[in-house]
């Protein structure tokens, strides 16, 4: 492996790869710590967004500029796209339900 | 809906010189059509100037107007921030003069009829040199249901041109289905297929083949969803290089944002202090405040929840989260990408006073839910600004 890119590009793709598992590590968490509906999605979807972002640079840049690499940057527009979209989809549902948002001084739920 | 009494009086001779139209405007569920309508008849070079007026149903001297007056100048603002929004999405060659005014009329002396309105409004047509009305087709002043006709009929007996602007209520199938125009289709199709052959290989004959397959269905079935308006060959690259600009400064923005929400996270000490918030914003509708909506929940901490007459509906996960919001960057930013420079110059929303807080102790507004979960706030009165009932007739949608 590191014959194949050199150890400037192995160490981008550790640091970016590291990157992703925290971001992930983040999200995970916040979706077990947080009390509600609405601040789980927004870690489930933010967090996760840079997490697989991350992810996927590490992948682009392991990969190069030919066809995996790119398509693995598409893939990251593609999750900036719809990543919000669907954690605005699941509040619009919850705030359509009826659901108030938590606040300080609520009962966790 | 609308009755075919379009009382086509002399208004569609388009007069040589353009001149002003007076609309009286109450919140309707057609008025953001209404407001439609009338820009563009102005950027096609019919009319110079719109004057937007409201008929105060008090006189200046009565006791407790401030409310009321409120209410007025918040529809009045949101008028004049739809038609600012149209003015900038239109093509148009007189689309750069165009003057958007508003005002309330009628509050020296009480109205009591058709009469009465029809007598304020030529005056005020007199003094501000118009010649013709434009009806929202739902107008009923001050809650008079059958108004209307006598209205027409009213002004029918002036010398102003009056017509009923046509549209309709706006429902949701016609919404999301759009006329398809060769335009549309063409980009569509054209966007498809290089998407398609960038992922695979343009010079192998399979790829071509079933790309323009898959890029035919995608076009017959989406075109007239996917977008809302002609592709404009002169905005559109404008727009895209803006947006290229915008990108790492979002980037920027969403790291920031994230550090600072994984502590809070990862933290137990830190506290969350999440709460429901109202901010009006100033982007057309369709993409321009899709961008901004999306922005908005792709930055950590803030997520869109509704977008609802004009405002978002942003749910904020720490404080810090809400006072960015407030200072509007992604706002001036969004305006930016589809406006330009000059057009991102504006105050934030804290300084418009567009804000608001549902929840909290800082709470400035009632929380407009659909349904209260029963405990301690309010019920189903789903009243934010007074206006809150025409749902989903507001400027934005997010689909």
């Amino acid at each position: 492996m590191i014959d194949a890119i050199g150890p400037v590009r192995l160490a981008l793709v550790v640091a970016f790869s590291l990157l992703g598992l925290f971001f992930t590590f983040v999200s995970m968490t916040g979706v077990i710590r947080l009390p509600d509906v609405y601040s789980r999605a927004h870690t489930a979807s933010q967090a996760d967004t840079l997490g697989a972002g991350f992810t996927l640079a590490a992948v682009a840049i392991a990969a190069g500029w030919e066809g995996a690499g790119f398509k693995s940057l598409l893939l990251v527009f593609f999750i900036f796209v719809t990543n919000p979209t669907a954690a605005h989809a699941i509040a619009r549902a919850a705030f359509e339900e009826g659901i108030v948002p938590w606040t300080e001084g609520d009962e966790r739920r | 809906m609308p009755r075919e009494v379009n009382r086509v009086a002399d208004a569609d001779e388009p007069a040589p010189t353009r001149g002003s139209v007076v609309v009286p405007v109450e919140s309707t569920p057609t008025l953001r059509a209404t407001v439609t309508h009338l820009v563009e008849s102005a950027a096609d070079g019919e009319f110079s100037s719109i004057h937007f007026v409201v008929f105060a149903t008090w006189r200046r001297d009565d006791p407790d107007i401030a409310d009321r007056e409120t209410s007025i100048d918040r529809l009045l603002e949101r008028v004049s921030t739809w038609a600012e929004a149209d003015l900038a999405d239109v093509d148009g060659a007189d689309v750069d003069d165009v003057e958007v005014v508003t005002a309330v009329v009628g509050a020296d002396e009480y109205l009591f009829g058709a009469d009465d309105y029809v007598r304020e409004l030529s005056a005020y047509a007199d003094e501000h040199g118009a010649e013709t009305v434009v009806l929202d087709p739902e107008y009923t002043p001050v809650g008079n249901t059958t108004l209307l006709q006598p209205l027409e009929f009213a002004l029918s007996s002036t010398d102003l041109a009056v017509r009923k602007a046509p549209v309709t209520r706006p429902s949701r199938g016609e919404r999301l289905r759009k006329e398809a125009t060769g335009i549309r289709f063409a980009a569509t199709f054209g966007l498809s297929l290089a998407f398609y052959l960038a992922l695979g290989d343009p010079l192998y004959w399979f790829d071509l083949a079933s790309g323009v397959a898959s890029a035919a269905i995608v076009a017959i079935t989406l075109s007239r969803i996917s977008l809302d308006a002609d592709p404009s060959l002169s905005r559109t690259p404008v727009r895209l290089l803006r947006g290229a600009v915008y990108v790492p400064v979002l980037l920027f923005e969403i790291l920031k944002s994230n550090l600072v929400v994984a502590r809070v996270i990862l933290d137990p000490r830190l506290p969350i202090d999440p709460t429901l918030n109202r901010i009006r914003v100033i982007v057309g509708s369709g993409l321009p405040v899709t961008t901004l909506a999306n922005s908005i929940t792709l930055t950590p901490g803030t997520l869109t929840v509704r977008a609802r007459d004009g405002n978002l509906y942003v749910h904020s996960l720490i404080p810090w989260a809400r006072e960015g919001l407030f200072d509007g960057s992604l706002e001036r930013w969004t305006r930016f990408v589809f406006y330009g420079r000059e057009a991102a110059r504006l105050p934030t929303p804290r300084e418009r006073d567009d804000i608001g807080i549902f929840q909290g102790p800082d709470a400035t507004e009632e929380y407009p839910g659909a349904r209260s979960d029963g405990g301690t706030r309010g019920e189903d009165d789903p009243v934010a600004d007074g206006s809150a009932d025409d749902d989903d007739a507001g400027g934005v949608t997010t689909e």
